[in-house]
């Protein structure tokens, strides 16, 4: 009897303390910090933090949130080190967070949970979704306090993240397409030593280049990007996706003629095929060219065993290239401190020694004017030809349309089609009729929310 | 803690004895409710709130960053019911699951028939084909999408060495979803070898050698004895390996990320784009309500046959 009691004691005693440690957890959870005092601990208490600027002895420590891993993510790190190394005001905490839409999706968690970073890198086609949510915060004070002018940078690129006027994006890791060869196989197939200037010339090229367990040319999957490249495609048969007001021009003769050149290169005219790893079949020789990203260039340089060759992309009745990459913002809800502390961080990522340091050890565009026409470019550019095609390119190329970078997964839903487009062999009007009608649907809370964010 | 003396029922008042009753049974019911509540609290906050959350956010239009959640009634329903991506989804959802399901339990079994034989070396071949169900599905599909690369991957030279083309696995709208099978049956084989081996040793070996003096040959012992006496562990495997493959996200995210051109994007892989890329809330809502529906009677289903084939054994 004894035995039975305390035994029944104690295993009541242990659920009841259970019970009330868990009751206990959960009554604590609606006292937690509001939002923006949760942002990640400074280390001297909030309060005590001075501001970033005039005042020497104290440190205000920020967190940026970034995609760039391997030797991009060594490149980035580099940066930061240089970064908190050259001042004591400000200590910047690298953290990687994925692909560009990791890092997006959890930055929206991070809104929702209060815990958001100071900087957050985000892609072309994900900012303006948090500008639209007013997650973004507006840049042209902050950076006049912190000494940016905006007329240092290419202004190209950084129009694009400008709406009615103020800036809200700035540009970091920006890039463009590029046409890469692999010069090895062009020289086997006795071409000249250069890109094509238009896509009729390839195609004479092309059946040159063929060989066993060899395409002429690749195109990247749905995934890694396809509709970014098939924008520039599309431009230059004169089509587009959508107008910027957001209406979809799918349908465009000229889109629907590129759609179909597309799909002739993989279903008749069989010099391209469709790679689930673009990049590792360049350097692997499974393909002799490809269009792909400018931020690639020195990856893709430093493991190949032949010497890559890159040019501008292919023309048809017109030369269009787009932009791409992404670019700093710093989050509505950080402390005014922080965000100006980011905003430091922005200037040093960006201004001419930043951003030449960058661009060299990547390939990314010089987002800096300065950096472009400083004797470290220049010289970089003697040696390295190819990272100086990829700037004399960017003159050339334009924002893309609102509906692969303002529509919610509109990058995705254009890639699904050609993906219908090159592997299917589905007609073109087909295949852009069903993204037509998707890209209206996925639009229609972007347009309601761009009335009401800007009237 | 008082003890409670021990009642007389004969010499006691009844209202006494009912008092006690009453006691006794309201100490129990606080016991009952102390055990279960911590489990019930984790419940309801990680499984039944979600859900119910759920079918809230179907009926609404929202992106997670918006302050306002604007009501729409039954309009992402309309959307998704009406638009043919939707069916296709569906479909892929089916065969992939089928398959899976089919694949996962005939092979199971099969293997594990071999493996309940007494080999030289068993127990390292049951280690090796467990092993896959305990890798990461990330790592998996990383590794299975150099194997499947028709130029330079392994089963193309496996292929070429009996003469045979290695298919675009991955970038062919025909063979994706075949290739994702494999790798899914191949992963997850292992834990039916497991159940059914447990199972298989259940089977009374007099039963076997009743059969044989009936002059039972092999295969009858196996359709007459052995098959019936696995049907509760088919059950189990049946309801675990379906509801699971409803469930697989891993190896698709990786390896197809539901293309090319939606031949493998399944509902849960739906779900996710719709809900962490489009940041459509409430479409990736209908989804789920899809899915629940979908999961909620086919276990019903499974186990109304479980409890009718139970009574017919008794």
């Amino acid at each position: 009897m004894n035995k039975l009691l305390t035994r029944r004691e104690l295993l009541k005693g242990a659920l009841a303390g259970g019970s009330f440690a868990l009751l206990a957890a959960c009554g604590a959870a609606p006292q937690a910090p509001p939002a923006p005092a949760a942002t990640p601990a400074p280390a001297a208490p909030a309060t005590e933090a001075p501001a970033v600027i005039g005042q020497t002895g104290s440190t205000v420590e920020i967190t940026y949130w970034g995609s760039f891993s391997g030797a991009l993510g060594e490149a980035e790190q580099a940066m930061v080190n240089n970064f908190n190394s050259s001042q004591s005001d400000v200590k910047l905490n690298y953290e990687y967070q994925g692909s560009y839409e990791e890092t997006a999706q959890k930055y929206a968690a991070a809104l929702r949970a209060g815990t958001i970073p100071d900087v957050v890198l985000l892609s072309d086609v994900w900012w303006f979704g948090f500008y639209l949510a007013e997650a973004i915060s507006p840049l042209d004070d902050l950076a006049a306090k912190a000494g940016i002018d905006f007329a240092d940078y290419e202004p190209v690129l950084l129009n694009e993240g400008v709406r009615k006027g103020v800036h809200y994006w700035i540009p970091f890791a920006r890039s463009t397409p590029l046409f890469y060869y692999n010069k090895e196989m062009w020289a086997e197939a006795g071409l000249p030593d250069r890109a094509p200037a238009t896509w009729a010339e390839f195609g004479e090229w092309a059946p040159k280049l063929m060989g066993d367990n060899r395409v002429a040319f690749s195109h990247p999957n749905g995934a890694s990007y396809v509709a970014w490249l098939f924008q520039g495609v599309t431009w230059q048969h004169g089509g587009r996706y959508s107008t910027p007001e957001f209406e979809m021009t799918m349908l465009d003769p000229n889109t629907v003629r590129a759609g179909e050149f597309y799909g002739a290169t993989t279903n008749t005219l069989k010099w391209a095929n469709l790679s689930a790893d673009l990049n590792q079949d360049f350097i692997g020789g499974a393909t002799a060219s490809m269009l792909a990203s400018t931020g690639g260039l020195a990856g893709i340089t430093k493991a190949a065993k032949f010497e890559v060759g890159v040019g501008f992309l292919p023309e048809e009745t017109n030369f269009g290239c787009p932009t791409g990459g992404s670019g700093l913002a710093i989050p509505s809800a950080a402390p005014d401190e922080k965000k100006l502390a980011a905003m430091q961080f922005i200037k040093f990522a960006t201004d001419e020694n930043g951003s030449s340091t960058w661009s060299r050890s990547t390939g990314y565009m010089p987002v800096n004017v300065k950096a472009v026409q400083s004797a470290d470019m220049q010289a970089f550019f003697a040696e390295n030809p190819n990272f100086r095609t990829a700037v004399e390119q960017l003159p050339k190329t334009r924002a893309q349309d609102a509906a692969r970078v303002f529509v919610p997964n509109g990058d995705q839903i254009i890639g699904r089609g050609l993906e219908r487009i090159l592997v299917n062999g589905e007609p073109a009007e087909r295949a852009f009729a069903v993204v037509n009608k998707e890209l209206e649907d996925a639009a229609e809370p972007v347009i309601r929310d761009l009335q009401a964010r800007e009237g | 803690m008082a003890v409670v003396p021990t009642p007389n029922p004969n010499g006691m008042p009844q209202t006494a004895a009912w008092r006690t009753r009453f006691r006794r049974e309201w100490r129990e019911w606080l016991l009952f409710v102390l055990f279960v509540f911590p489990n019930l609290f984790l419940f309801g906050v990680f499984n039944y709130w979600p859900l119910v959350y759920n079918f809230y956010l179907s009926f609404v239009d929202w992106n997670f960053l918006r302050a306002d959640i604007l009501w729409v009634g039954f309009r992402n329903y309309e959307r998704v019911f009406t638009s043919n991506k939707f069916y296709e989804i569906l479909w892929n959802t089916v065969v992939f699951s089928v398959s899976s399901f089919i694949f996962t339990l005939i092979l199971g079994l099969a293997i594990a028939l071999l493996l309940n034989q007494r080999l030289q070396g068993r127990n390292l071949v049951r280690a090796v084909v467990f092993s896959p169900t305990m890798l990461s599905g990330a790592a998996i599909a990383v590794i299975w999408t150099y194997i499947f690369d028709p130029r330079y991957g392994l089963l193309s030279e496996i292929l070429g060495f009996v003469g045979l083309p290695s298919p675009n696995w991955l970038t062919s709208t025909f063979w994706a979803m075949p290739a994702l099978i494999i790798v899914y049956v191949w992963k997850n084989m292992g834990y039916s070898v497991i159940i059914f081996l447990a199972g298989l040793q259940t089977i009374s070996k007099d039963l076997y050698d009743a059969a044989r003096v009936d002059g039972a040959n092999a295969w009858e012992r196996f359709v007459h004895v052995t098959l019936p006496g696995l049907r509760p562990i088919v059950f189990f495997l049946s309801v675990t390996t379906v509801l699971q493959s409803f469930q697989a996200f891993d190896i698709i995210r990786v390896m197809t990320a539901g293309g090319p051109a939606n031949a493998t994007n399944t509902l849960i892989y739906h779900l996710y784009e719709l809900g962490f890329v489009s940041f459509n809330a409430g479409q990736a809502g209908v989804i789920a309500v899809v899915l629940f529906i979908i999961m909620f009677t086919l276990t019903v289903i499974q186990f109304r046959f479980m409890d009718q084939s139970d009574h017919g054994e008794r």
